[in-house]
């Protein structure tokens, strides 16, 4: 075997491996991508039941009612996994104020999925625009 | 094809072509797998657009019982609405400051017949009916007018990404 023939036989194996290398880690990326894009639509679930059905005034879609901030429960399951989250209110009524944060605080050693979405707050007989905010991580 | 294999050329070429194709299959497998996390955020902004139209559909204009949509809508219908023209631009700008997602810019826009009342924010935003990627959300808000003649104003809500500035 010629040093030519063994420098190519090399090249060769230098590539089949760096593609198996690029292989495994875009799946990997794509895995963890994926488990983002999870929490992510997790988070979207958990606004939207929020918004249209747990916090609602009087059965009012995107309606909130601050009272039922206080009995809320701040877990939920969502195919098969338990998603824990914190929710804050916020609105402007002669400078921001702040519902909030209810729910535990969100641990450090997870990934948080956090969304604010606009809606609608009663208070004081009034409906003012206000931001729902809701912070999610995995149980 | 034996004067090739002789020179090593096609050895070369075979080496070459396998480097452009794992230069090619690392591009590609990365940016697919980007994909779901992409899909992810859009469907937060449609979430987002949802419910930005269904704040302004039932949330009251500052000192007045009465929604943003309708008070926009009495602006384009009649001579005489509730909330005032200028006053109604200036809250509900404020109020978009207020709700639009950051980076995002957001238009309104209420049309009936030949008429049409807009607005956007940031100021001069525009419509975004250009934009590379908008999430709208469409409906009507239904005036009954002096005569008992009920008339239908559609709105359009448009949430559309700016560049950062």
């Amino acid at each position: 075997m010629t040093l030519t023939q063994i420098l190519k036989t090399l090249i060769t194996c230098i590539l089949v491996i760096s593609f198996l290398l690029v292989t495994v880690s875009a799946y990997q990326q794509h895995r963890a991508i994926s488990k983002l894009a999870e929490l992510s639509d997790a988070t979207t679930a958990i606004v939207t039941s929020l918004s249209v059905e747990e916090l609602t005034y009087e059965n009012n879609m995107y309606i909130i009612d601050p009272a039922k901030l206080e009995s809320l429960s701040t877990r939920r399951e969502l195919a098969g996994e338990n998603f824990d989250f914190q929710v804050t209110v916020r609105y402007e009524a002669g400078g921001e104020r702040v519902l909030g944060p209810y729910g535990s605080t969100p641990p450090d050693d997870r990934t948080i999925g956090s969304l604010a979405v606009p809606c609608v707050l009663y208070e004081n007989a009034r409906f003012l625009p206000a931001k729902l905010s809701v912070m999610a991580w995995r149980a | 094809m034996a004067g090739l294999n002789n020179r090593g050329v096609a050895d070369v070429l075979a080496m070459a072509f396998m480097f452009v194709m794992l230069v090619l299959a690392a591009v590609f497998m990365h940016s697919y797998s980007l994909r779901p996390l992409e899909a992810a955020t859009d469907r937060q902004l449609k979430l987002k657009s949802e419910h930005l139209y269904k704040t302004l559909e039932l949330a009251w204009v500052d000192n007045y019982s009465v929604s943003y949509l309708r008070a926009a809508a009495e602006n384009l219908l009649l001579e005489q609405p509730t909330v005032p023209g200028p006053y109604l631009r200036s809250v509900m700008e404020n109020a978009l400051e207020y709700l639009c997602p950051s980076g995002y810019a957001v238009a309104v826009g209420l049309s009936y017949e030949n008429d049409s009342w807009k607005l956007s924010w940031p100021e001069g935003a525009g419509l975004g009916l250009g934009a590379e990627k908008p999430f709208a959300r469409a409906g009507e808000v239904r005036l009954t007018m002096a005569g008992g003649e009920n008339i239908a104003v559609t709105v359009s809500v448009r949430i559309f990404e700016i560049a950062e500035t």
